[in-house]
């Protein structure tokens, strides 16, 4: 899952991101308001978190060029918890919304909630056959035992989970897999692909020659 | 009975009802007495014209003289003496006036000087007293007697002659029309009343709305007013200095919310990291350096915290010591050569030049206030000089009369959008929070604090090519400063 984080104190976007890659999210930021739109509008990120309060160009403005082109699930972060400003937010095309200061968890929570929601999917836990995978916990178990991936692997298991029956590309995948500073070459996806494989079984992840990879 | 006693209506109301009945007492009395006195007017006449008829009634009696065979002209002496000789019979006519004892009944009585009853008319109350007179005078008396009134005329010759009339009539009517009065009075009284009732009513209007008002505005309804009317009454002016009290303690209030509300707003960033940044350490064990990255972050944090509580601290002393603060006479250009002393590291570090141009300049005021002052704007200055290897220049002087300083820089100067409210308090030009500069948007608003209650004023503007000055102008000292 990739995401943005568009926040123009230093130390909270450090501190965001830093967060945010713990917990297996390829995360891109932005320090001003016309930097984050032009990212966001350029990338299609899997969520985007995005302050309020913003040199040159605020959270409203962010919002106000990103809609209606771009439909990237926006969780805005608000010092002011008075509700015209939540509504407004709302209003504007926001999906959600995080008064500061919040709960680490919380926002963690929220954002996979809306990614989920996005995709289709309402419950934590997608269970695929055998397989369940518990996107909260970012646990994977095959017929009740646990199976330990790499943040890798586990990233390109939820993101074919959660478009489950749909093709994924291979460069849909490279975008929603690594950040802007990761400078990985691509052929690594069939790496982890194959190592999917030797850990789930065989016939978990679909190959369509020519077209990328799906789960049925 | 307290309560209604302490209502202004009740005792406006009762005040108008002892004036009015003491108004209405006074009309009816005269009233009474004028129409009493015009009553004895027209008795009088009557009086008069039978009187009249009577004597000429005894004048045509007189005998004719008896040297022309004419009537001699008529002198009370011959009437007299004809009286006292011939005793008249009264024409009928005549005599029928004086008759009876019904009342209104007329009467008359004629006597001679010792009292003796010359002529009387048969009704003549027998208790008639007729006062021996002064001989030789003519005198003409009205006067009351129980129900009757009476005139009484002597003459030099000392004939006295008195008519009568009953007044039972006209005290009967009087009687009457003191009753109609009585009741009319009581009327109006009663109408008064009502009508005090009324304005009294309107008139305590507007202070009881004002008072609604004022008991609203009391219990939280902040914003709400009193509604002129716009009269120029007396009330309204009330409403008006009213609703300018509320206004300044409406706008104190809200400056205290919104200055609560920024603070807070202030807080809550770094508040977000340190608990960002301790929730993401404590998910899981890390190397030490990871802990120590976390740690300074942390710290950082604390920082910009302890930054922005001692700038509250500083801005809510400034306000709450008013222009009351401690004064000495200092001096303005030892004062700001110690500011650029501290500043010049930070100078340095931003590459830019402090320069300094002091003249003395004797000052009244609170040295480390003046000193906080003068290192915002210094400090201001620098930090938002935008290109290396430029200048700030602090100077001072004393020009008329006032102690002056400026703080000037050749940096980006202020978007002129943002130059009414650059002294207000978190606001800050380019909407950014500056992060790690220990900036806590709140120097500017210091400053202005102190300039105002050091009597001074405080100015920015941007300098024609580039850059900006502040300006703050405070009162001179009174007497040169010692050091």
């Amino acid at each position: 899952m990739r995401v943005l984080v568009i926040e123009d104190d230093p130390l909270l976007l450090q501190s965001l991101a830093a967060s945010l890659r713990e917990e297996l999210f390829a995360v891109d930021t932005a320090a001003d308001g016309e930097e984050g739109l032009y990212k966001a509008r350029e990338t299609a990120y899997d969520a985007i978190v995005l302050d309020v309060m913003l040199p040159r160009l605020d959270g409203w403005g962010v919002l106000a060029g990103l809609r209606p082109a771009r439909r990237t699930p926006v969780l805005m972060l608000t010092a002011r918890d008075a509700v015209p400003d939540r509504v407004k937010g709302l209003n504007l095309g926001a999906d959600d919304y995080l008064t500061k200061p919040f709960d680490l968890d919380e926002l963690l929570a929220r954002l996979r909630a809306l990614i989920r929601r996005t995709s289709g999917q309402t419950q934590a836990v997608l269970r695929i056959g055998e397989l369940a995978l518990d996107t909260a916990a970012r646990r994977v178990e095959l017929a009740g035992a646990e199976i330990v991936l790499t943040a890798r692997e586990y990233g390109l298991l939820e993101y074919l989970a959660l478009h489950r029956g749909e093709v994924v590309t291979r460069t849909t995948l490279y975008e929603h897999l690594f950040d802007e500073n990761d400078s990985s070459l691509s052929n690594l996806l069939d790496v982890h692909v194959s190592n999917l494989r030797k850990k789930l079984g065989r016939d978990l992840i679909l190959t369509r020659r020519g077209h990328g990879y799906s789960i049925a | 009975m307290t309560s209604l006693l302490h209502s202004i209506r009740w005792r406006v109301q009762a005040w108008h009802a002892v004036v009015l009945l003491a108004v209405i007492l006074a009309f009816c009395a005269v009233t009474y007495r004028l129409a009493w006195d015009n009553q004895l007017r027209r008795v009088d006449r009557a009086i008069m014209q039978s009187e009249r008829e009577l004597i000429r009634s005894l004048v045509d009696l007189l005998p004719a003289s008896p040297v022309t065979g004419k009537p001699e002209p008529f002198s009370p002496a011959r009437l007299l003496e004809h009286l006292r000789a011939t005793r008249p019979v009264v024409p009928p006519a005549v005599a029928s006036r004086f008759q009876g004892t019904e009342p209104g009944y007329n009467y008359f009585s004629i006597r001679d000087a010792d009292g003796r009853v010359l002529l009387q008319s048969p009704n003549t109350p027998a208790d008639l007293a007729i006062p021996p007179a002064a001989a030789g005078s003519f005198t003409d008396d009205w006067r009351n007697v129980g129900d009757r009134r009476e005139t009484l005329r002597r003459n030099p010759e000392g004939m006295s002659s008195l008519f009568g009339a009953d007044l039972t009539p006209e005290r009967e009517e009087m009687r009457r029309f003191a009753w109609s009065l009585g009741t009319a009075g009581l009327g109006v009284w009663v109408l008064g009343l009502l009508g005090g009732w009324w304005l009294a009513g309107r008139a305590i209007r507007p202070i009881q709305v004002i008072s609604a008002t004022a008991t609203r505005i009391a219990d939280g309804n902040l914003a709400e007013r009193i509604d002129p009317s716009g009269t120029d009454s007396e009330l309204d002016q009330l409403g008006r200095v009213l609703n300018a009290s509320f206004d300044r303690l409406h706008a104190a209030l809200e400056q205290q919310k919104l200055f609560t509300a920024d603070a807070s707003h202030e807080l809550k960033t770094p508040v977000t990291i340190l608990l960002a940044e301790t929730q993401r350490a404590l998910k899981r064990d890390r190397p030490a350096a990871e802990y120590r990255a976390v740690l300074e972050t942390c710290q950082a944090a604390a920082e910009r915290m302890r930054h922005l509580t001692e700038s509250l601290l500083v801005l809510a002393r400034q306000e709450a010591t008013g222009p009351h603060g401690p004064r000495e006479h200092c001096d303005l250009a030892a004062l700001l050569r110690d500011t650029a002393d501290q500043l010049r590291p930070l100078a340095t570090a931003r590459q830019l030049t402090l320069e300094t141009d002091l003249q003395s300049a004797a000052c009244l005021g609170d040295p480390s206030a003046l000193a906080i002052l003068a290192t915002n704007l210094v400090a201001n200055a620098l930090q938002h000089h935008d290109r290396p290897g430029g200048t700030v220049r602090v100077s001072c002087c004393t020009e008329d009369g006032r102690a002056t300083f400026t703080v000037t820089d050749d940096g980006p100067g202020i978007p002129p959008k943002h130059l009414p409210n650059i002294f207000s308090r978190f606001y800050r030009a380019d909407q950014a929070r500056t992060g790690g500069s220990g900036h806590s948007g709140l120097g500017l608003a210091i400053a202005r604090s102190v300039a105002a209650n050091h009597g001074g004023t405080i100015t920015a503007e941007n300098l024609p090519v580039r850059g900006a000055r502040f300006t703050v102008t405070l009162l001179a000292g009174a007497r040169p400063p010692t050091r």
